[in-house]
């Protein structure tokens, strides 16, 4: 899911890095809004070993492989916290692991936090929607929704960008088909995630319910 | 005898007369030839893999030379192995960028005048297995630690 560098056209990076600079001051400024802004940094930083080692794991869904991304996950756990633990996860993965590239972070922060973002909202949700509905229930249904959602809507982006950025020299057939088979190769893990959401809200609430609520 | 040679020497002049005919005709008459020449030149190989080791199979590949950046010289798809053939005629660095849905890389290559790869260039393959492994370790130990250090800090 990661873009690497010189697949984007230059203009792109630069509008990527200038969307996540943008969204860096928002995050940190809600950070900072909070009573205690440095309670949440232990959860943050787990997540993000969790983000950072979840993309090493590739998983093969034939005829492609693909990895774990987890920023669904990120969000409903740490809310705006998300966005600079995806930030720095994607730096290190780029630096040390080649994964994505340091021209393409903008765009690949972008592609996989503002979804991570959203997914937190999604699931702040349930307060609201899921009233009617059992807890249990709520709680799972919208971690499930949050999890896929995250990862989903990441996929989307990276195929409109990998679409729009095909150079005219390149065969532009034989690049659609391998992007469909990626694509749907991404179906199974939106489930995956999903229900990975769903085992971590799970076991959060028999241990540490509070973790859950912001 | 003497009539059978003249008409032999006036059949040959025919016959001489046709060849000269078709010999200074246009190229259209001969376009059924086909000729194909040899000569050794330098090709270069360069082979594109995944992180896990397996291959970049039926990838797009472009090849830039030195002097134009922007057209490629170059073009194809590797083969099952990942691998693809070009014959460098020039010196300089030219870029190889091999790209397949949204993945690849771009490979920079010096070649000297000889078409052989400048001495000076290293082949990064990446990280081995071990090295991501430790890698991945050195970091989460890193988030772990600073999620106890800032847990301590909470607690007093």
């Amino acid at each position: 899911m990661h873009i690497p560098d010189g697949i984007l056209p230059a203009p792109v990076c630069v509008a990527g890095y200038a969307i996540a600079g943008g969204m860096t001051w928002v995050a940190l400024k809600q950070i900072k809004k909070t009573s205690d802004s440095q309670v949440e940094v232990p959860k943050a930083a787990l997540m993000a070993a969790a983000f950072f080692v979840g993309s090493s794991l590739s998983l093969p869904v034939p005829p492609v492989s693909v990895h774990l991304v987890l920023n669904g996950l990120l969000g409903i756990v740490l809310g705006w916290y998300a966005w600079p633990a995806i930030l720095i996860g994607l730096l290190l993965q780029a630096i040390l692991l080649g994964h994505g590239g340091v021209t393409t972070l903008g765009v690949d922060a972008v592609m996989m936090g503002i979804p991570a973002l959203l997914a937190g909202q999604l699931f702040q949700l349930r307060h609201y929607l899921g009233k009617s509905l059992p807890p249990k229930v709520s709680l799972g249904l919208f971690s499930f929704v949050a999890g896929a959602f995250g990862v989903g809507l990441s996929a989307l982006v990276f195929f409109a960008l990998v679409i729009f950025a095909i150079p005219s020299t390149l065969e532009q057939s034989t690049e659609k088909s391998f992007l469909t088979a990626l694509m749907l190769g991404h179906i199974p893990l939106i489930f995956l995630e999903g229900v990975f959401a769903v085992l971590l809200c799970f076991f959060l609430l028999r241990v540490k319910p509070e973790l859950l609520e912001r | 005898m003497k009539g059978f040679g003249s008409a032999l020497r006036s059949g040959l002049q025919h016959l001489g007369i046709v060849a000269i005919a078709m010999g200074s005709l246009p190229g259209v008459a001969i376009a059924h030839g086909a000729h194909i020449q040899a000569r050794t030149a330098t090709a270069m190989e360069i082979q594109a893999t995944y992180d896990s080791g397996e291959p970049l199979a039926e990838a797009t590949v472009q090849v830039f030379a030195p002097d134009d950046p922007q057209t490629p010289v170059y073009t194809g798809l590797t083969d099952a192995d990942g691998k693809f053939v070009f014959v460098p005629t020039a010196p300089g660095n030219w870029e190889v960028s091999v790209r397949q849905a949204g993945h690849g890389d771009i490979a920079v290559v010096p070649v000297e005048s000889e078409g052989a790869i400048a001495s000076t260039f290293t082949n990064d393959a990446g990280l081995s297995l071990l090295q991501r492994g430790i890698v991945a370790g050195a970091v989460t130990w890193g988030c772990v630690g600073t999620a106890l250090f800032f847990g301590r800090r909470g607690k007093q």
